[in-house]
This record gives structure tokens, C-alpha cells and sequence, in this order.
């Protein structure tokens, strides 16, 4: 029974290009697929890439058409760009998880999401980044505590917490409490001492952990981007190297020790196979929702409630009132499934 | 606030024998104050040692029934002639000496798994009891209530820490965090590999410093009239701990080991004026912790078995014994 096929992508998006990246997405869960791969994940807002200009140059410094492209870019749910990545679930009979940069199709602030398809094409979690980091803060809103679920994907339960929401001990907990047999953290964080939360976060709570980012080369940043040549700050590339973003994906088993990565400096799609009894063998030892908690001394609230700018609250029928076009549509709460 | 120099003192407890692993203490609290440390750390339980052998025996057999008897009666007693040492060694180094220890009330028959925190001026400035054993560990330790979880200003920063497993409860640490804790202190019996990956990821999500320290201690330490000695314990090279300690600054980073198989002391210098700079990015308490959607509510309630109380009870009965 219990052996999942799991493949973390590690690739460049064709920054700031939605069609051309989803194609991308394509092709490269079409190849994960091949080789058997049952839940196919991919990196931090792959779709349409990282507004990397944010880090390179300071704020507000001449990104209005680059931020112009991340806005034009970002994944309305639902769109014919959503569908298109739930059709690439159902063509391969897999799971899909990927980061976006999502918004609201009339508005215009964009969030830091990561979409759960099923292998039918459906929809069936999404999760808004809580709280950006530093810089990220300037281009992404945040998200409620209605995008905090689970997913049961039949053989395991798949949650996961996006960057440097994966820091968040009251975050993590409350997913624990849902059952997570693998955590998907989609990320653009480098360097060892990721690997190292990676490895914690497994061992904390016993369970499989995919750690999954982009990599960027500077001269896969497509020819004809606007104002390429400013898009780095003077010595940027000197001082950093020529990889924007470096990669360090990486699988580990629930008693903390890795699998697979961490993989630097070049495009793989690590793919293993997780034996899920491990979960709950390792669990015997600690379980922090469980026997290893403190209920009586702890106690954790979660308002789960979506938090709309405006809920409104229907007044008596005027006879000027004009019905609105599509009621459905104001009312949608920001939340999206839950 | 200036930076000190911490140490972390990797050592063999002298097991079972309370008097003669006080007298390593000291020993090696002076060579380490001599260094310069403000800050002195030894290990989980280290007085008088940690109880091995809940891994070794089959709970209840006549050996493990032996050991935990003399446990108890080297276990320390808060407000003793030991912790008096121990107290007087704090202050005639005028440092900080956390050090962890099988400790339980005078009249008590339950073991805790202690972290004491004694201060320049010889008082006991902390104290907190482990909120959950581990595995075998449970036949053997009680579990301390919310009361113990109290983070300390030491004047070169706020110390505070827990326990080996302790620390993968995200809870009890989010509480730490929330007092400012500087100075993280993890003592502990983690031999693994993915015990520094977790004083790493630690210091990096709460932004503080960490101290790892563990006993490290192989069968040719241990004396000759330990029950089941012969029958429980190989000789040298049977490691009961091989050592694990570590120190971690605020970015994750490694500062010192580290150190396994020998004992040692490790130094650091720590700058909690570091620390708090760096929570800019990040702060699991503050910006980065999105009190709209999660609040934690931390019963701090001292909780004794008995209360006493009355019109005729004098008002010292009527408080807990945990103080």
C-alpha cells in the first residue's frame, strides 16, 4: 500500500510570462508523470515567476512596468489560466501543487498562493501566503486564516506552509493538528540553514517534508524583458553570482534526515518514493499534537473565518435599487474552498 | 547591552552520586568563569545524571527498580545544602549557572527533569520543569506544569529554555518567544544528526541565541557499584552519550561544535543587541506572527496535587510548594 511517488520541480520560470511558464508547468509535470510520480510540486509563485526586482533594487525605484507584468500575469482563480493547470493535473492523473501569484479578477492586490489539483482537475485547496517577508511585503498582500487546510489526497494528507511561513510555530501547529503525512514547502529560501528548518520541521512533526524552489539564471531572464538591462542594481550580479535564485530543493523523511537535495545552481526534478508507515512508526516517539502536547497548559485559537474587505449586509429593498450584475461575484469571500 | 562570553560545558556526570557531580560542577563552572563566561551551562539531569537505563531495562525489572531508588535519593531538593552549593558557586564566580538536574519536592516521591538557573547574586533566579518526558523517560519523570515557563533578565539579555523534546513543541517555545528570549537554552540528550539542524532552525525562528549542551558520558565513567553495572553496561567505547553540544547564533549560524565523543567546554560570545536587531526579519511574535488568526493562551497556574487552605490555615501552607 502506502508508497507515494512524490517529484519536487526545481526550474526557471519564463519570468513574468503566464502562458509560456504554464506551458513550462506542462511539460514538466507531464515528464514527473513518466516516471510515475503520483504528486507532482512545484516552487514559490512559479506562475508567472518571482518579482525579483524587488530584492535587486530598492523599493519603488522604476517598477511600475515590471510590476505592470506581475499584475497582468497573476492567476485569477477561477481563469482560463487555473483551468489550464487543473487540465494538466487530470491529463497526468496527478497531484499538483503550485505557488502563483493570484488575485481577485477585479482586484489589484496580488497574493503569494499555492493551488492543490487533484488528479480529476479539481481545485481542491488553496492556501494565501499569511505574511511576506521583508521586501516581499511592498508587492504581496496577505492572506487570512481561511486558506489553512489540509488535503486528503487518499493515500496521505498534504499541507505545507510557503517560505518563511514555514518559521511560524503557531501556523505549523495548526496544520499538524489536521494530520500531515507530507508537508510541501514551496520556497525561494537558500542556503544550508533552510535545509536545516527542512529537516526540523520533519523531525517536529514527524512527517515527510518537500522543500521545492525556483532557480534563475540571469541569462534565463528572456531577451526582450523590459528594461532588462536595469533590471539589476549596479554590482549586483558581481557581488550575489549570476544565479538570481540558486535553488535548494530538498526531500527529508520524518525522522529528519534527507532523502533527495539539496539540489543548487541547475534544473532537476528530484523524484522519491515515500513510505508513509514511516509517519506513524516515528510518531510513536512524538506526536506534538498528541501525546507529546500540553493541552491543559496550551491552548491555540485559529479564526479560520474568511476576512473580506466588506461583508455586506443587505438593507430594505429601495425602489431605486438596481440588482447587481452579479451578485455572486461581490459576495465571494477572499478565502476561496475551505 | 554589551556582548559576553557564554560557555556550554560538555562533562560526564559522576552517575547517580549527587555530592561528587556538584563537585564537577564547580570545578568546571570556575575553569569556565576563569575563561571569562558570564554564562555557564551544563547539561539535562546532569545532576545527579540521566537515567540511561530507561533504555536499557525492561521497565520494572529488579534493575531498573534499583537504579530508580537510588535516584531518588541523589535527586536534588530545591532549597537543600546542595542547591546551596550551588547557589554559593554562582555567586562567589559572579556568573549565571543553569544547570539541569533530577530534582523533586522535599516530601515528594515524583522525579522532575529540572533546569535551575542560579544568578551572580546566589539566588535561584529560574526554575522550570520539564512539561514532557520522552519515551522511556516517562517511567521515571512527572510532568511540570505551565508555572515553570518564565524567561529571565540577566542584564546581557533574556534567558530562558527547554528541554530536550521540548523543543519540538512549537507551543512552549512560541511562549519563550513571546518573553523575548535572547539567550535559548536546550540542554539535552540528543545524540543525532538532526539535533543541530533543530538548534539551528530554533535560533533562526525565534531569533536567539542557543545553547545545546549534553552529557557526555561512556560506560568507563560510571562507578563500579551501580546496580546492573555488569549486567546493563560494556566497558569504554559503550557510549550512554557521546555528546551533541552546540552553539547557535541568531541567523542559524554555528558558532561553536559541535562537540561529540570527548568532553569540553565551548565558548561563544553573544550579542543580544544582535538578536533583537536581526527579529527586522523576523519576528514569530510581532510582525511575522499574525495575531488576528492565531492566539495562544498559556495557563501559568502553579498546579500542586493538594491545596491547602483556610480560615485557620497559616498563609504559607496555602501556597504550592513549586513557589
Amino acid at each position: 500500500m502506502p508508497v507515494l511517488r512524490v517529484a519536487a520541480v526545481q526550474a526557471a520560470a519564463v519570468l513574468m510570462d503566464r502562458a509560456a511558464t504554464i506551458e513550462r508547468v506542462a511539460g514538466l509535470t507531464a515528464a514527473a508523470a513518466r516516471e510515475g510520480a503520483q504528486l507532482v510540486t512545484f516552487p514559490e509563485v512559479f506562475v508567472p515567476g518571482t518579482p525579483i526586482w524587488i530584492d535587486t533594487q530598492p523599493i519603488w525605484d522604476g517598477d511600475e512596468d515590471w510590476f505592470g507584468l506581475l499584475a497582468e500575469g497573476a492567476v485569477v482563480i477561477p481563469s482560463p489560466a487555473s483551468e489550464h493547470l487543473a487540465a494538466i493535473a487530470a491529463q497526468h492523473q496527478v497531484w499538483l501543487v503550485i505557488g502563483v501569484n493570484e488575485r481577485e479578477q477585479h482586484g489589484s492586490t496580488i497574493y503569494n498562493t499555492v493551488l492543490y489539483f487533484s488528479p480529476r482537475g479539481v481545485l481542491a485547496g488553496r492556501h494565501r501566503k499569511l505574511m511576506p517577508t521583508g521586501s516581499e511585503r511592498t508587492v504581496w498582500g496577505m492572506g487570512d486564516g481561511s486558506t489553512l487546510r489540509v488535503v486528503d489526497t487518499g493515500p496521505a494528507r498534504v499541507g505545507g506552509l510557503i517560505c518563511w511561513e514555514n518559521y511560524m510555530p503557531l501556523a505549523r501547529f495548526h496544520l499538524y493538528s489536521q494530520g500531515v503525512d507530507v508537508w510541501v514547502a514551496p520556497t525561494l529560501a537558500m542556503g544550508d540553514g533552510w535545509v536545516a528548518t527542512m529537516q526540523h520541521l520533519a523531525r517536529e512533526n514527524r512527517m515527510f517534508v518537500v522543500g521545492v524552489n525556483p532557480v534563475l539564471h540571469a541569462d534565463q531572464i528572456p531577451a526582450g524583458f523590459p528594461q532588462r538591462d536595469r533590471l539589476f542594481a549596479p554590482g549586483y550580479l558581481e557581488r550575489n553570482g549570476p544565479w538570481v535564485e540558486e535553488g535548494n530543493t530538498v526531500v527529508v523523511a520524518p525522522d529528519g534526515t534527507v532523502m533527495a537535495g539539496p539540489v543548487r545552481e541547475r534544473e532537476e526534478t528530484l523524484v522519491v518514493d515515500l513510505d508513509l508507515r514511516a509517519v506513524a512508526a516515528e510518531r510513536r516517539y512524538l506526536d506534538p499534537v498528541g501525546h507529546y502536547n500540553r493541552p491543559d497548559v496550551f491552548r491555540l485559537q485559529v479564526d479560520t473565518s474568511p476576512r473580506p474587505a466588506v461583508v455586506e449586509t443587505p438593507g430594505p429593498a429601495a425602489p431605486w435599487d438596481i440588482p447587481a450584475p452579479d451578485s455572486q461575484m461581490i459576495n465571494e469571500p477572499q478565502g476561496g474552498p475551505r | 547591552m554589551e556582548p559576553v562570553i557564554v560557555a556550554a560545558v560538555q562533562a560526564a556526570p559522576v552517575l547517580l552520586d549527587r555530592d561528587e557531580t556538584i563537585g564537577k560542577v564547580v570545578a568546571l563552572a570556575e575553569k569556565a568563569a576563569a575563561e571569562g563566561a558570564r554564562l555557564v551551562a551544563f547539561p539535562e539531569a546532569f545532576i545527579p545524571g540521566y537515567p540511561d537505563w530507561v533504555w536499557r531495562t525492561r521497565p520494572w525489572d529488579s534493575d531498573a527498580v534499583a537504579l530508580y531508588a537510588r535516584l531518588f535519593d541523589q535527586a536534588l531538593v530545591v532549597g537543600s545544602a546542595a542547591t546551596d552549593v550551588l547557589a554559593g558557586t554562582a555567586r562567589r564566580l559572579g556568573i549565571w549557572l543553569s544547570v539541569g538536574a533530577d530534582e523533586r519536592d522535599e516530601a515528594g516521591s515524583t522525579i522532575y527533569n529540572t533546569l535551575l538557573h542560579f544568578a551572580p547574586d546566589g539566588s535561584l533566579a529560574g526554575r522550570h520543569r520539564k512539561l514532557m518526558p520522552t519515551g522511556g523517560e516517562r517511567l521515571v519523570w512527572g510532568m511540570g506544569d505551565g508555572s515553570t515557563l518564565r524567561v529571565i533578565e540577566t542584564g546581557f539579555g533574556r534567558l530562558g529554555g527547554l528541554i530536550c523534546w521540548e523543543n519540538y513543541m512549537p507551543l512552549a517555545r512560541t511562549a519563550l518567544y513571546a518573553q523575548g528570549v535572547d539567550v535559548y537554552l536546550a540542554p539535552t540528550w540528543d545524540n543525532s544528526d538532526v539535533w543541530v539542524p533543530t538548534l539551528r532552525h530554533i535560533a533562526k525562528e525565534g531569533r536567539t541565541y542557543v545553547i545545546g549542551v549534553t552529557s557526555c558520558i561512556s560506560a568507563a565513567d560510571l562507578p563500579p557499584d551501580l546496580p546492573g553495572r555488569a549486567s546493563l553496561y560494556g566497558e569504554d567505547g559503550d557510549w550512554l552519550s557521546r555528546g551533541n553540544s552546540a552553539i547557535v547564533g541568531p541567523e542559524g549560524e554555528v558558532l561553536a561544535g559541535p562537540l561529540t565523543g570527548e568532553e569540553g567546554v565551548l565558548y561563544a560570545e553573544i550579542d543580544a543587541g544582535r538578536a533583537r536587531a536581526g527579529r527586522q526579519q523576523f519576528d514569530p511574535v510581532g510582525h511575522y506572527g499574525r495575531s488576528d488568526v492565531f492566539r495562544l493562551a498559556v495557563d501559568t497556574t502553579p498546579r500542586p496535587a493538594v491545596s491547602f487552605g483556610g480560615p485557620d490555615e497559616p498563609a504559607d501552607l496555602a501556597r504550592p510548594a513549586d513557589g
